[in-house]
This record gives structure tokens, sequence and C-alpha cells, in this order.
């Protein structure tokens, strides 16, 4: 048939270019495909990160600087620190990932690995590939269906740091939404130390439902906080209510100042996270205000 | 979780589906509404074969552990399937080496001095000592061979003892060596239900006078089929049952250690001729382009060197030992489980791709006569119940069918070719005419035993194991095979598939239903 | 918040679906599609008479691949509020309990949003029963849409839940299965498309397609006209079997069509220099079930001198009218089914719809259903369904 003849044949015959399909008597004896299962092992290869250095610091980084106004700040928090660690934040925008990634120092940049939700980043190879290179992503199973993640437990073993979301979805309104367990039992399985971010701003300037910041260079609060250790025989919900707690302790941090956000949190009174009791379009507002902007005012006013 | 076999339709989102030609393949659309046998998932082998032997050979069913019949003093005959089995040959090591080490290693223990292993060739050819090398390993081979490890000569004047007859009066000659040792421990590979049990000493061991009362034309057309080892289903089987039971009756002791392997047939480079065709990746997809592509052009030496070469990573299902039938009872389950599935109904024409190897050309060529053999022999026969193919129906088989011949191993053959075929196709009149001439013909027999040839009546068996076929169909039709050897053998040839559905048009009308037997690997249809 | 496809704006999707969408279809069922797979707010009805519905089973109909593929007319534009939740042909469960009926109850859509829906005082149109008409799409407390299914507010069959009002929502019998009963939004339009065509007793009729719409409308012809003989014109091997049982006399190729018409009126045929042959003499009736620039030609062409051509399918390509001059003829739109003349009697063209799908053998047209996540196989499935021997592809939402 020659082997023009032969590539026509398998071209067509499995529908390159579209998907393949199953053939109807067969679909009783097929197994569902199951999404989100995607080898990801590749983009920790050493030519992986080097690529992906360069992309962050050469290229993620100059661009969300240009877009958006970031100030970071608590990274003194890692000084002596002993990887793997679990970075946990808030979570109300794609920013969000962005903006720890690059505000991160090299040293705990390149041995840092985010988890992103299976059924979004990883339901088509091209934004698989994208995802786990640009960002060291691993698939979540967020489903609830499935076992959630097998590769994060692996990857503290071999040493990677791991960016986790424990609200498990963008907020819809900016505040931050209870806290799933899945960091909390990672940490506590495996002894690992929990570092709480606080991100404010992100919201205002990239929320749900938009791919890319607002214009204006809008000013967006990095805050790191002190790492949690999980004590002895600590269990994962305790360990979440102390995440949860340390959060609250980085905005209110962050919105006043520290020495009242400590003196609030000694009294009990750290304002919640979760925003204020009121309408939707309150809380909303409240949340989409923007920073106040420090430092010198951009030359050009929009 | 490995999944059944099942029976595809197939429709307008099937891809082409992979027919193995010879040394070659292809891919092939079929007709909306055909039926395609697929096998069931290969089961998961056993991760410690070394305890599963030490296992079966320590509990055994109907006997005492083999320790305990291996004392000092006595004479032990080990026999072990030869080369014709497992297809393609078994990545070393080979079960069979795994199996006689540990029973060697308990003869050792136990004293044993007269050990001999002895090939059960039967009428087959002569291993070469590489073959043999590979098949028992470098330490039994060493310790063994030539003179305690060598094939069985069916021919030897004074090697065979007559043990009893059975009540259909079939003489029951075996290997006298193995009549009267103390104990017979058999090796077997169960690849398909045709194998084991009784038949492993009664065949594997026996010469002429015994092999003619069931390799003949009468025993294969009632053998329906010689997959379905079922009293009453396949008379070559009762034959070999009322043997074996001659045997046993005569004091002939047999610790027989049968085994089983999944269907991992092909290595991973070519996982696509393991895969469902929908479910090829497109990394299998690019394989199967590249090797395609490698194979047409490859010049035939390189290419035959490179099927030669194909090693199964075969993985071992089960591992059973002690009594004859209680063992193979447990064998058969085991092989039902990896290669049985139901089929509703049969068709009118069976299509068949007859792969590059088959049990009697190992390391050899597939001459035509062996092409009849696997096709409407094997492969025909890979039934229970009924033939997947209607009374009357037609096969249409895919295989060059080149007019080649190995002069070593197959001598007879060839003059079987030109001489015996170009008279007539009819095994009863093949039987009746030919057979004695060339199974006492000396100069075969010279070259049996001195050389690597098939006996000379060997072909013969080829035939009539094709008997129930022709027996049964109206029409045999060949895509792509060489008109000249296909028409000495009368069959019909074709260049094209949908060529052959429309000269298969004059026996069954347009059309027809189709069902195509997908195999390597192995599937048995059980059909309603 | 449950989950949904949702159509969205995307000029650049847009434009490179309608310049190279045509030749790479495996494009549009992919990148190119401006349609994503979304966690949305449930619509939640604060009127009464409204209700939410879990979907069960939600068709892929022509129009919504035409609307993926940018082949839609911008006359719908201010029909419809992006972003929306496309599916129209649906059959699903109530989840709140509504005006008799319970929560619970197995539903079909009528998908129209007509005034009574939208809370208006009923226009002349949905004062007669024929919602179709309606002239208030765009007024009312629901956002523009013709229909759910392209209303931003309502929600769609692709989605897990959707909201419906009671003059919508007709209930299904029991022993209907599920996959019968997601055809019959479709079959009502067959119904309406019937009607409209007005086939005289032993008529020739001409139904030029034979995806669903035209299978249905075979049906529908069969059942509850007096047509003589019914030619269908089918591209792929499982339409022409599925429209010979269906009650087609003839069913030819599209090439041959042509002349089996003209064979069987003795009709004259003629080739222009340019443009494709026509007829002098031919059908009674033409229905064109598929909508593209060479289905219109057929139609039109193969239609007796003061016949009618009714489109059933969205016309999507112009075509020559000269045919519609000279021959004076009569062109008929068929939208959606409303209230229908049926044998003397007025019935809505839903029930009409539910009496025939319950005896008829549909079984086996909905060829494949995929859950929502596997959007991109269905799309792909849809977009070559003849082909892959499917007649309709659907979306069962309950799944993960």
């Amino acid at each position: 048939m020659g082997a023009w003849g032969d590539l026509r044949e398998v071209a067509r015959g499995w529908r390159w270019g579209r998907r393949t399909l199953v053939p109807r008597s067969a679909l009783r004896h097929t197994p569902s495909r199951r999404r989100g299962q995607f080898p990801t092992g590749w983009a920790r290869t050493p030519a992986a990160k080097a690529a992906r250095e360069v992309l962050l610091a050469y290229g993620l980084r100059p661009l969300v600087r240009n877009e958006t106004a970031p100030k970071i700040h608590g990274l003194e928090n890692l000084d002596g620190l002993e990887g793997p660690v679990i970075f946990v934040s808030n979570h109300t925008s794609h920013l969000d990932a962005s903006l720890i990634l690059t505000s991160l120092p090299r040293k705990w940049r390149e041995k840092t690995a985010t988890g992103a939700a299976a059924d979004y980043f990883f339901d088509t190879w091209w934004r698989s590939v994208g995802t786990a290179l640009v960002y060291n992503a691993f698939p979540i199973d967020r489903t609830g269906r499935g076992r959630g993640t097998t590769d994060a437990a692996r990857m503290l073993d071999e040493g990677w740091n791991l960016i986790v979301f424990p609200e498990g979805t963008r907020s819809q309104d900016g505040w931050v939404q209870r806290f799933r367990t899945g960091a909390a039992r990672l940490a506590v399985q495996h002894r690992v130390p929990v570092v709480p971010i606080a991100i404010r701003g992100a919201y205002a300037a990239m929320p749900k439902g938009r791919n890319w910041p607002r214009p204006g260079r809008l000013p967006i609060s990095v805050r790191f906080g002190r790492p949690l250790q999980p004590e002895e025989g600590q269990d994962h919900r305790s360990l979440t209510r102390r995440m949860f707690q340390a959060v609250a302790e980085l905005f209110d941090e962050d919105s006043t100042t520290w020495f009242e956000a400590v003196a609030r949190a000694e009294r009990g009174e750290t304002p919640a996270p979760s925003g204020p009791d009121g309408p939707r379009w309150l809380r909303a507002w409240e949340a989409s205000r923007p920073l106040p902007r420090r430092g010198r005012r951009p030359a050009w006013r929009r | 979780m490995p999944r059944p076999g099942f029976v595809l339709e197939v429709d307008e989102r099937t891809p082409p589906l992979l027919v193995h030609e010879g040394e070659g393949f292809r891919l092939q659309r079929f007709p909306l509404g055909s039926r395609v046998v697929y096998p069931p998932d290969a089961l998961p082998g056993i991760k410690d074969v070394g305890a599963a032997i030490r296992h079966a050979l320590e509990n055994p069913v109907g006997s005492e552990p083999l320790s305990e019949l291996l004392k000092p003093g006595m004479k032990l005959t080990i026999a072990v399937d030869d080369i014709s089995i497992p297809l393609p040959p078994m990545k070393t090591p080979d079960i069979r080496q795994k199996v006689l080490e540990q029973v060697i290693e308990g003869a050792a223990r136990g004293g044993v001095d007269d050990v001999k292993i002895v090939i059960a060739t039967a009428l087959h050819r002569r291993m070469t000592a590489d073959e043999i090398k590979r098949m028992v390993g470098e330490r039994v081979f060493r310790s063994f061979y030539p003179r305690d490890l060598y094939n069985f000569d069916a021919e030897e004047p004074g090697a065979l003892l007559e043990v009893g007859t059975t009540e259909e009066g079939e003489v029951v000659e075996i290997s006298r060596r193995a009549a009267e040792s103390d104990l017979i421990v058999y090796v077997n590979i169960n690849l398909v239900a045709m194998d084991g049990g009784h038949k492993s000493v009664a065949i594997g061991l026996a010469g002429y006078r015994s092999l003619r009362h069931h390799h003949n034309v009468h025993t294969m057309l009632h053998s329906r089929s010689y997959m379905d080892p079922r009293p009453g289903r396949s008379a070559i089987h009762d034959s070999a049952t009322r043997m074996g039971h001659v045997l046993r009756d005569n004091g002939v002791k047999i610790f027989t250690i049968e085994t089983t392997l999944n269907g991992e047939t092909f290595p991973s480079q070519f996982g696509f001729l393991n895969k469902r065709e929908w479910e090829w990746s497109f990394k299998d997809q690019a394989m199967f382009l590249a090797a395609k592509r490698a194979n047409d052009v490859a010049p035939p030496r390189l290419r035959r060197e490179v099927w030669r070469r194909i090693e199964a990573p075969y993985g071992v299902t089960g591992v059973n030992a002690g009594e004859t039938e209680a063992v193979h009872e447990r064998t058969l389950a085991n092989l039902y489980r990896q290669q049985l599935l139901e089929v509703d109904g049969q068709s009118d024409v069976l299509v068949l791709g007859v792969p590059y190897v088959g049990p009697y050309n190992v390391n050899s060529i597939m001459n035509p006569i062996l092409v009849h053999c696997l096709g409407l022999g094997y492969l025909f026969n890979m039934y229970r119940n009924k033939p997947l193919v209607r009374r009357g129906g037609v096969v249409i088989m895919f295989h060059p069918v080149p007019w080649e011949f190995h002069q070593i191993h197959h001598p007879s053959y060839v003059d079987f070719f030109e001489e015996v075929l170009a008279e007539t196709t009819d095994p009863k009149t093949i039987e009746s005419k030919f057979e004695e001439r060339y199974a006492t013909d000396p100069w075969y027999i010279h070259l049996y035993r001195t050389s690597h040839a098939y006996h000379g009546v060997h072909p013969f068996y080829m035939w009539y194991w094709g008997a129930h076929a022709l027996d049964h169909v109206e029409d045999v039709i060949v895509v792509g095979g060489d008109p000249r050897s296909c028409a000495r053998m009368g069959y019909r040839t074709a260049s094209s598939f949908r060529d052959a559905l429309e000269m298969a048009g004059d026996t069954v009308g347009t059309g027809p239903s189709v069902t195509y037997l997908h195999v390597p690997p192995l599937a048995i249809a059980e059909v309603r | 918040m449950s989950l949904a496809l949702e159509l969205y704006r995307s000029i650049p999707r847009y434009l490179a679906a309608r310049a190279i969408g045509g030749r790479a279809p495996g494009l549009v069922a992919g990148p190119l599609a401006p349609i994503r797979l979304v966690n949305r707010r449930d619509p939640e009805p604060d009127r009464p008479g409204w209700a939410r519905v879990r979907t069960r089973l939600s068709g892929i109909c022509g129009s919504d691949l035409a609307t993926l593929s940018g082949k839609s007319s911008f006359y719908f534009s201010p029909l419809v509020s992006l972003p929306f939740v496309p599916g129209h042909e649906i059959v699903g469960e109530l989840v709140d309990e509504v005006d008799g009926m319970d929560a619970g109850t197995r539903v079909v859509l009528s998908p129209v949003l007509g005034c009574l829906a939208r809370g208006l005082d009923p226009c002349a149109a949905c004062s007669a029963g024929l919602t179709g008409r309606c002239d208030r799409v765009a007024l009312g407390h629901v956002s523009p849409g013709l229909q759910t299914g392209y209303c931003r507010d309502t929600g769609g069959g692709w989605g897990r839940i959707f909201a419906a009002h009671r003059s919508q929502l007709h209930p299904v019998p029991d022993p209907m299965e599920d996959r019968v009963a997601v055809l019959v939004e479709p079959l009502s339009c067959a119904v309406h498309t019937a009607m409209r065509a007005s086939v005289g007793p032993e008529a020739e009729v001409l139904v030029v397609g034979a995806g669903t719409i035209g299978a249905l409308t075979i049906l529908a012809l069969r059942e509850l006209t007096q047509a003589g003989r019914v030619t269908a014109v089918a591209k792929h091997g499982a339409q022409r079997d599925l429209a010979r049982r269906l009650g087609a006399t003839d069913v030819v190729e599209p090439g041959e069509a042509m002349n089996a018409i003209r064979r069987a009126t003795g009709a004259l045929k003629l080739r222009p220099e340019r443009g494709p042959s026509f007829l002098l003499g031919g059908a009674d009736v033409a229905i064109d079930c598929v909508g593209s620039k060479s289905s219109l030609d057929l139609s039109l062409r193969a239609t007796a001198a003061g016949g009618r051509v009714v489109l059933s399918g969205i016309p999507v390509g112009g075509a020559d009218l000269t045919p519609v001059w000279f021959r004076e003829l009569e062109v008929a739109g068929a939208y959606t089914g409303g209230t229908e003349q049926v044998n003397g009697e007025a019935r809505s063209a839903f029930d009409v719809a539910i009496e025939l799908a319950s005896a008829a053998p549909l079984e086996g047209l909905v060829g494949a259903v995929y859950p929502l996540r596997d959007w991109r196989e269905a799309i792909d499935h849809a977009l070559a369904a003849g082909r892959l021997g499917t007649l309709k592809v659907a979306f069962d939402p309950r799944e993960g």
C-alpha cells in the first residue's frame, strides 16, 4: 500500500485533528476517560526547570509587575526555614499563583510546585503542558470522587515545596471562604511546616471572570506569615483552624498595622477574613475596594 | 482490572483493524456490521513465580508432594515440552527452566542419581543445542547435556515399550526409558486448550504405532473441536485419555506440572499488536506506521530475522502439579479465564489473519502446508460448541503463502507438496494412499534421527489438522496469497479483501455476515 | 452553583471559526469554540409560575452547531443575551413544584420564551397560541432571548439546572424513555412544519435532508397529512435507513435527487450554463430541513409552479431566488411548534409530538450521550454525526 497509503489510513481511521471515537459495541468495555490524569514528572526535570526559571524570572515577573503593582512583605519569615514547606494562601484570582511564585526568592522558587485543579487546568493537553511548565503544577482532583492528590505526598517526600489554596476555588466575592482540610492533612502526615500567605488586592485587580488584570496597575499586597509547625498529635482540623487564623491575622496586619493586628489577635478580635455580613453587593463592594497606593504617584493618571 | 473478551460490531466509528499476514500485518477496513472477536485483556502474571512453583510442588493435587516421591536409588525421567510452545517463544528465563531447576534441586536433595531429561518431541524435529540451552537455562544445560538431556527419538530401535492397549484397540507405546522409570515428571506449558493432560506423556513420548490411532483423518473429523477437550467433544483427547488410563493402570507413575501463561504476547515495542485498535494512543499509531514501513522495505532475510527474534513477555497465570487429570482441570480453568469468551451464533464468512509463527516453524520457514495447519487447523478450531462459521460457509485468510520450504527442517514437506498434493487434496485419499510410505521411508527416518527434520509422516498430520475445516466450509480464499501454492492446496486467491468478499459471494451470496477472529493474543470462542 | 456550558462573547473566536471552521472542524470543537465549562450560579426563579428544572438529557441541534461555527446570522443578536447556556431540546425533572405539577415530575420543554413567560400581557400571536410568532421576545422581566437556550437568565439544557415557566412545561408519560423524550421538541417542530406545508391529498413531497429534523418531518408527514409520495434526500447510509423506516417512499442521495423527482413527476429538466439544473414541473411541496445553499437550491428548483417551499432548517446559505418569482412559488418559514390545526381540531404541537413519539420507532436516534465535561468530544461527534452513523448527540449533565 505504500507509506503514504498507510499514513492516510491511520489519519482517517483515527480521526487525526479530531477526537477519537469508540465503536458503539465497545462502549461497555471501555473505561471512561479519567480527566485530569496527566503526568507532570517531566516538568521537574532539569531542562524543564531551567526553562521555567527563564519564563518566570524574565517573562512572568516583569509581566505581573507591569500590569499590577505588587508589594511583597514578610519574606524574612522564610529565613532559616528548612524545606519542604506547604505555602497556603487565600485564593481570589488567577494572579495568585503567579504572584506567589514570582515573589519567592529563587532558592525557594525553583523547588516549588503548585497544586492546580485537575478539571480546570488539566482538561486538554495544551493547557496541561502550559500549566505544568510555567507553574510546575500538579493536578488536584477537587470533585471529591477521586483521591484528591497522590502526587503531592510523593513530591513532599522528594523535597518539593507546595503551593496549595485551601479554599479549593477562587472566591466569588473576594472574601476568604471555608478552608478545606487537604493541605493540613498533608502537613500533618509529612510533618512539614505551613507558611501562610495573604494576598490582598488581587480580587480588585483581576477577579473571577477576568483573564487579564484591570488597567491602572492596581496595587496588590502579598504578605508571608510566620511558619506554622504542626504540633505533636495535632490533627488536621485544628491545623486548618490555625491556618485560617494565621491568614486572618495577616489580612488584619496588612490592612492596618502589625502592632494593632497582634494586639487584636491577643484579644481574639481579629476580624474574620470572610468579610462583612450583609447583602451580596456590599461584600463585593468592600472586597473590590482598591488598596491605598503607597509610594510615588504614577506620572500618568488614568 | 482486566476486561473480558467481547465481540465488536463494526460501525462507522470503528477504525481499520489490524490483521496479521505472515511476517507482516496490515490495517483492514471491515464492512459495517462485521463482528470481531477480541480476546480478554491479559491477566496479571504471578509476581513470585518461584514461590508459586515451590508451592505447587509441595502441595500438589491428588498426589504426595514431590519431595516425598524423590528417593535415593530411583529412576527418574523428566519430560519437557519442546520448542513448539509457547508462541512466540517466551522471554528468557523460560518457565520450563524455572520449573526444571526446582525439580532437579529436589532430585539432588532427594539423593536421586539416575535422572534423564527427555524433550518430548514425539515426531517433531530434534531441538538444536542452542535451542535446548535457551529453554532449560545454562545451569541445567551444563549439568545434563548431552548424555542426560536429549531429544526423544521415536525411531530408535528398542527405544519404545508397548505398555498396553486401550479398550478401543489402540496400542500404547511410549519411550522405554520413561515407561520403566519409577517416576515421570512432566513439565508442561499449556498455551492452548489442546495441550496438556494425558496428551503430554501418551502422545509426547509416543512413536508412530501409537500416534496413528489418533493422528488420523477420522479422529480429526470427530474432534469438534480439538480446543475443547471435554469428554465426547474431541476424539483425539478421548483417545489420549484412554491411553493415559492404560499407562496409569500399568503402573506408569506420572507427576504432571502444568503452567499457563497470560495474553502478553508481544513486547512493548510492538505494544499496539496487543491493544484494541480504538485504544491506540498516538504513540501506538506512530509505532504502527514505523513498524509497517520498516517491515515492508526490509530485505526478506532481515525481516525474517526480526520476526524470529520476537520474544513474548508472557506472565505466568498458574502453576499446578500432581495427578494428571486433577491438575489439568485447574490448568484449563486458568486458561479459559484468559482466553474464553462467548459469541452469539455463527456467520457466513470467517476471516483469519494467519500470523508468522506456528508450532512447527519456530526458527524456521512457514511453508504453505504449515499455513494450512495454522489457519484451517488451529485458528479454525479455536471454538467450543460450534465453529464460528456455519457449515457451507467460507473462510478468508490473510497470508502471502510463499512457495518456500526449509530444507533441513521440513524435507518431507517438500515431497508431500510436490507429489501428494499435486494429485489430491482430499485427506482421506491422502491417508490411505500415501501415508504409510512416507511414515516408513528410511531416508526421512534417517533425517529425523540425525538431522533436525520433522518426521516423514508429519506433513500428513499437518494436512489432517485441517480436515474438519475442509469438511465444514465450502470455499477457502486467501488474500494476498501466492496463486501457485494456493492452487496446489485447493484454495482460491484474491488480491484484496473486497475482491475476496465478492468471490465469497459465489458461495454465500452478497452481503454475507462476517466474523473476524482477532488473534493473537489467543481467544477461544464459545459459540452459542 | 452548578456546572454548565456557557457561550460567551469572543470576537476573535467568532471570526476564526467563521473563517476556517468549515475546513477544520476539529478546531471548532476545540480551541475555536466560544464556549466554556463553568460553575454557574443557578437561576433562582423569584416570580410565581417559574420553577427550576434539572436536565436529564439535552440534545445538540444544528442551530447550536451553527452558532458555534460562527455561521449563525447577526439577525439573532438582539434576540439573544450573552453569555447564555445553550440547549433547547430538553427532557428534565422539576426541582420545585409549580402550578399543578409536583417536584420530580419528568417534563419536556417548549423552549419559546413568549409573553406568558415574560410576565407580559399576551400579544396577538401568543393569544392565538402561536407562541413561535411572539413579538415580545426581547422584552419583559426576562433578558432578551427567543428561547430557553439563548437567554442569559434562564440557563439552558447544556447545564445541570435551568429555570422554566409553567407555560413551557409538558409532562412526559411514564413509559417514554428519556432518549425518546428528548426528541419531542424537534418532533414538535416537525409537526409544525408538516402543517405549514399544507400538503394536499396524494401530493408529491420532497424532503431535503434526513438528519433529525428531516427524519422527524417524514414521520410527521406520514402520520398527520395525506401526502402521497415522499422522497427523502439523505447523504449518509444510516440516515437513509431511518428515512425508509419512518415512511419515505423513496430515498436518494443529493446528487440523484433532481433526477428522481423528474422521473417521479414526468417533469422537464433544464440545465443553465451556470448553477444547478432545475425542473419545469416537479414536486408539489418541498421541505428544506438542512438550510445550506445547495439544499435551498434543490428545494426551489425541484418544485412545480405554484408549489410550496417550506424552510424548516435555518437558511444560512443564500440561494438564487429567481425560481420563486418565475414559478410563482410560495416560500414559507417553519420555526417552531405552537397550536396547530390537525385534522380539523386545534391541538398543541407538543401534545401531538408526545403522542407520535410514544408510538413511533424512535429508539436509537440518540446515538451518543456525553457528560458535560466531554463537551469537545460531543461537539466533534455532532459535527460529523451523519458520517458517523449517528443522528442525534445529547448531553447528560447528571454525571460528573
